[in-house]
């Protein structure tokens, strides 16, 4: 599932290992998060959300809303 | 997590160590005395660390992060099947002439496996 974990995390400059170590799972585990190659349990997610003090739905997306959300935070990323 | 995993190191190495000093004991006392009675115990005494190296893999896989036990999980079922049909399949071999294999060949075949296992569905995730 698509995802702005690797967005978030960016925005905070934070490595992988470091936003592992804040959620208590392997950087590994974080990895696969932001590529997209593993979904997060709901504890997780709700770890997750809760860190970056976003909703779930804001973090993790589905089709055309990933697309269009993705664009809105790269353009404000890189603004 | 990483306390976890140094647990595990520490109580796994122990069990190893356990397993080949008993191990070494046995065979070593059997053969003194082929005839005793406690050749049968003795024998499968190696089994009893054995048991606590699994044990203690148990504990660590209870505290492993999500991913890392479905990683885990996967690699042991690969692992078991794999070896379920290799065996299965050697025994049909050896009913046309091919070598008698021990069962004591089956435990190393399926943790080679299960690495293997484990090498594959950690790929699956990066």
């Amino acid at each position: 599932m698509k995802n702005m974990i690797r967005l978030l995390r960016a925005e905070l400059s934070w490595s992988q290992a470091e936003l592992a170590q804040q959620l208590g799972v392997s950087r590994q585990t974080v990895n696969a998060l932001e590529v997209g190659k593993y979904d997060p349990s709901l504890p997780l997610a709700f770890r997750i959300a809760h860190i970056f003090n976003k909703p779930i739905e804001a973090i993790f997306l589905n089709g055309e809303q990933a697309t269009v959300q993705e664009v809105e935070l790269e353009e404000k990323h890189t603004a | 997590m990483e306390k976890a995993a140094k647990e595990y190191t520490v109580q796994f190495s122990s069990a190893m160590v356990g397993y080949v000093l008993v191990l070494f004991a046995s065979t070593y006392i059997i053969k003194a005395d082929p005839d005793a009675w406690w050749r049968v115990p003795l024998a499968v005494a190696p089994v009893v660390p054995a048991f606590f190296a699994l044990l203690s893999f148990i504990r660590y896989l209870g505290r492993m992060d999500e991913l890392q036990r479905q990683i885990q999980l996967e690699a042991i079922a690969f692992g078991a099947g794999a070896t379920a049909i290799l065996s299965f399949g050697y025994g049909f071999l050896e009913n046309v002439g091919f070598p008698d294999i021990s069962l004591i060949f089956v435990l190393p075949l399926l943790v080679a496996l299960w690495g293997l296992g484990a090498c594959i569905a950690s790929r699956k995730y990066s």
